[in-house]
């Protein structure tokens, strides 16, 4: 337990090393907070401009609410697999890191911290300005801040393990990183109804949608932030059902992260793949 | 004969940089299922948000057309503008450098391999568009609107050739700087819905990045009147080939000093930077 600290807390500061050493702490700052600020900004935007005026000032928290918190999402499910891929290919390090004494998981673990920490900056960010300069409800009379904050934590140990998947797919294929970025975050994006209630989604999308943990995740942090509901699709249950099956599933990916990485780690070693380049 | 033999070798440098891409793009599968199931998803995922919104239901086309342009302007960005950044990471830049071609063949065969990779994603977004989501593409007007497409890719991997000389010099905080204005030239080159409806003013700022005139003409084309155009139609195109030869003139400039710099500082080779 402690060598598996010692590597989190080793790997975390190098991932922070290399995200943020480019540019002095003010200059990393202001780049940290003016993505989630600008994606905001452009789906206040949207939806004034889309919906003609239609869309009221409900439906834009729904949607403000499920865009901030999904940015964990594209932070650090992407992230992980990033790290993956510069490693590997352009600062050549992953095979040193590879026949180093630790495990790859717990080293891409922590270069998971790193982009949860940044992340977590942008998103609490994100909610202020929400509140104070779009003038957003953020929580109401009854909202457990503890349990916001528990629930968030637990999403994103969700994240984390699929985001281990997805790193463990990309020691096996080769660099196309952006388009697997942007392809998966728009997956996700597209089944967890993020913007959008869930109910517009076609049935056979519905089905995705429900074996996604994020789905239930935002629909319970929406809950919880704004007292009600958004999807009437899980209309039907309540929020201990919700925190039940993000409990569930979040435990179900941690066993299936393990086993599907473990099973393209040999199989990276077996083809040779551990310092492949395959930038065309 | 000192120049056909420039010409010669410079056309075979495009061929070959071409070649990678054109081989790549087949060579890798899981690379195809990339470039076409999950750009279809997210375009997807915004017709579904304009419903959501009850939006006209003309807004799914232009957010088809915009998923289209998005791929192909995300190529100029992260396979063109920032290559040379990735070949500087992994050690391949000098061997351009040192290579007797110009810069801007090679530039250009990648820009012509990266159009061949980029075009099964565009083709999967407007055939998933139609098919998927029944929205409505005219195709009697196909024919001008890929002339103004071709004039819109010309304009804008031009503009990739002269934002190359950037990443030829500096590193990450470029590459930072794209990745945070990717989402805001989105928005403004008229992806998620017409630019006209942020104003003129913000409108004629944007029109200066060749994708918002591109889109706004290829949306006039298709849908009239209803695709609330920013510039007459007629208008567009001279505006393009003058864009092409602006920055065809600039990235020449811009690279040879650009490399200039970078040798007498040595930043051309240092990697991880």
């Amino acid at each position: 337990m402690k060598r598996l600290f010692q590597v989190l807390r080793t790997s975390a500061w190098l991932g922070w090393q290399i995200e943020a050493n480019w540019a002095d702490p003010f200059i990393f700052f202001a780049y940290a907070i003016a993505k989630p600020l600008a994606t905001t900004m452009i789906l206040y935007l949207m939806v004034r401009i889309v919906s003609q005026g239609d869309a009221t000032a409900e439906t834009f928290r729904y949607l403000f609410l499920g865009n901030t918190f999904f940015l964990y999402v594209s932070e650090v499910l992407i992230g992980i697999s990033w790290a993956v891929f510069r490693d590997r290919e352009d600062y050549e390090t992953l095979k040193y890191i590879y026949i180093a004494p630790l495990r790859l998981l717990g080293y891409l673990a922590g270069r998971a911290c790193t982009r949860a920490a940044t992340a977590t900056l942008g998103i609490l960010i994100a909610l202020a300005f929400g509140r104070w300069v779009l003038g957003l409800t953020i929580g109401v009379p009854g909202t457990n801040w503890a349990a916001v904050a528990g629930a968030t934590l637990l999403g994103l140990v969700a994240v984390l393990w699929l985001g281990m998947i997805l790193a463990g797919t990309s020691l096996v294929v080769a660099r196309h990183s952006m388009n697997l970025n942007e392809g998966l975050s728009g997956i996700f994006f597209l089944a967890c109804g993020a913007v959008f209630p869930l109910d517009v989604l076609p049935s056979w999308a519905r089905a995705i949608s429900l074996s996604l943990p994020f789905t239930y995740w935002l629909e319970l942090l929406r809950r919880m932030l704004t007292g009600r509901g958004y999807a009437r699709l899980l209309s039907g249950l309540d929020d201990g059902d919700l925190w039940g099956i993000l409990a569930i599933s979040t435990a179900g990916l941690c066993v299936l992260a393990l086993i599907w990485f473990g099973w393209c780690e040999r199989t990276a070693r077996a083809r040779g793949l551990i310092d492949w380049k395959t930038n065309y | 004969m000192e120049l056909t033999r420039n010409l010669k070798m410079n056309l075979a440098a495009v061929k070959a940089r071409a070649s990678v891409r054109v081989l790549a793009t087949f060579r890798e599968r899981s690379w195809m299922i990339g470039e076409t199931l999950f750009p279809f998803l997210t375009m997807s995922a915004f017709v579904l948000v304009y419903r959501g919104l009850s939006a006209p239901r003309e807004y799914e086309g232009f957010v088809v057309l915009g998923g289209a342009m998005t791929a192909y302007w995300n190529s100029v960005i992260w396979s063109m503008a920032s290559q040379f950044f990735w070949e500087k990471e992994q050690g391949q830049l000098q061997l351009y450098l040192i290579s007797p071609v110009s810069r801007m063949s090679i530039l250009l065969g990648m820009a012509l391999g990266g159009i061949v990779m980029t075009t099964s994603r565009a083709v999967a977004i407007l055939l998933g568009g139609i098919l998927v989501f029944k929205v409505s593409l005219p195709l009697d007007r196909a024919l001008p609107a890929f002339g103004l497409f071709l004039l819109t890719l010309g304009a804008a991997y031009s503009l990739g050739m002269v934002l190359s000389s950037l990443f030829l010099l500096w590193g990450r905080e470029v590459w930072h700087t794209a990745t945070l204005f990717q989402e805001p030239i989105y928005l403004l080159s008229g992806f998620y819905f017409p630019v006209s409806a942020m104003g003129v003013g913000v409108a004629a700022v944007a029109s200066i990045l060749p994708m918002t005139l591109g889109l706004d003409g290829i949306r006039q084309v298709f849908y009239g009147a209803s695709a609330h155009g920013l510039v007459p139609l007629r208008l567009i195109p001279p505006i393009q080939i003058a864009l092409i030869a602006l920055f065809l003139l600039l990235a020449r400039v811009s690279l040879r000093t650009m490399e200039n710099l970078g040798k007498r500082e040595g930043r051309l080779t240092l990697r991880g930077d």
